[in-house]
């Protein structure tokens, strides 16, 4: 067994049951990778609940690995949408994400959200790369636009916006000195939030990956960290939603317009790997998401 | 509503989503074309394809290509190279060919979602 594999943190909340969306996840690195041996990272309770309302079986097919974490997480309040109609604030546990290379029992490690729904073996020639680190840069809905600007660039005359959504890392001095960086943008988080300029209350990751590769690039442009396959991370976003499953690579969606909200344009998606964005909607079609990784 | 009206609306729709199948689609085709290849990234399109090959038929048995990043990447194989492009490019084209085809023949939003 090759010590590659692939990662998800996930702490539940009281809305959204984060373990459950990463069994699913992983299930689909099961199906469409080459190197998918999987390590879920969760509290010791989130595990407990996992397996018994999951059952052990179909843990135990998901994942390869667990570790337990112990952290007392930042209070990091998440606002969420589920379709523009409707929209809640939950509790996002993140502010560990930049140990992840401690934690890791790989030697070379995808780091996937539990939303990241992998549908193709895109991603495995990572492992066979002389990358360090590499992440996605940008990123396209499911019309082919691009963010907003505040998920493009930091500010609107900032640094661009790195996606931590997505990390393949190794074991080198490069990787440890990006996670050391990343730590260290974590812990002084507001300094970082003035000198670079960017909004909002919640912690993003993104964030500080964006400045940790800024940091690490001389504070220019530059390729030490490698843009995953040369292109964009395909994302649904949160006012998006999932209407039809019809096998595990090919899904129908409602993607919504963002200058007429009131508008959705149906649109059917083969093979791309997708950041689901919409956990409500990734909850309602969660069995039928399930049901078609048998086919 | 006027009948002449739904008509254009369901029709405007129609052409609004078609036209990002279009888009999803096109952007298949792109992803079914990038290759990696010694740690380079290539797109395995017409001009790679002829350039590698005019390269093999001058007799080069080692090639020194700059890829999608940039970077230089040496081809100690340049016919097994070659042979890479041309499948990932004939794999892409058969799938583009299939697919415009469905879409070609689907003259409403049911249709094209197969309801």
């Amino acid at each position: 067994m090759s010590n590659n594999g692939v990662c998800f943190f996930a702490y539940n909340n009281k809305d959204i049951d984060y373990v459950k969306l990463a069994l699913l996840s992983a299930l689909y690195v099961k199906k469409f990778m080459k190197n998918n041996n999987t390590c879920l990272i969760t509290e010791q309770g989130d595990f407990e609940y996992l397996c018994k309302s999951r059952g052990e079986e179909l843990v135990d097919k998901a994942f390869d690995e667990v570790v337990i974490t112990s952290v007392q997480h930042k209070h990091n309040m998440r606002l969420h949408f589920d379709s523009p109609w409707s929209k809640f604030t939950s509790e996002f546990k993140n502010s560990n994400k930049h140990l992840i290379n401690e934690y890791s029992p790989f030697d070379k490690t995808l780091l996937l959200d539990i939303d990241y729904f992998v549908r193709n073996d895109g991603l495995d020639y990572l492992f066979d790369s002389d990358a360090n680190v590499a992440m996605y840069q940008q990123a396209r809905n499911l019309k082919h636009e691009d963010p907003f600007l505040y998920e493009r660039y930091l500010n609107p005359v900032g640094i661009p916006m790195w996606w931590s959504t997505v990390v393949y890392f190794d074991k080198s001095e490069i990787s440890n000195m990006f996670f050391d960086i990343w730590a260290h943008v974590s812990e002084n988080y507001d300094f970082y939030k003035f000198l670079y300029n960017f909004p909002g209350a919640l912690f993003r990751t993104d964030y500080c990956v964006s400045i940790a590769v800024h940091l690490m690039n001389g504070m220019k442009p530059g390729d030490i960290i490698d843009i995953i396959q040369n292109t964009h991370m395909v994302y649904m976003d949160q006012k998006d939603d999932l209407v039809e499953v019809k096998n595990a690579n090919d899904w129908i969606f409602l993607a919504n317009d963002r200058e007429t909200p009131w508008k959705d344009i149906t649109t059917r998606n083969y093979h791309d790997s997708i950041h689901m964005m919409n956990k409500r909607s990734l909850d309602r079609n969660w069995q039928d998401l399930l049901g078609v990784l048998d086919g | 509503m006027d009948e002449r009206l739904a008509k254009a609306l369901e029709f405007s729709n129609y052409r609004s989503t078609i036209e990002n199948q279009k888009r999803n689609l096109r952007s298949r085709v792109d992803s079914l074309q990038t290759i990696t290849y010694n740690n380079g990234s290539f797109k395995s399109n017409r001009e790679t394809i002829s350039f590698v090959s005019t390269l093999i038929d001058l007799g080069n048995d080692e090639i020194v290509i700059v890829d999608e990043r940039d970077n230089p990447i040496e081809i100690n194989d340049p016919k097994d190279f070659l042979t890479t492009l041309v499948e990932a490019y004939m794999a892409s084209m058969n799938e583009f060919l299939a697919e415009s085809k469905k879409l070609a023949k689907a003259r409403s939003i049911k249709k094209i979602m197969d309801w």
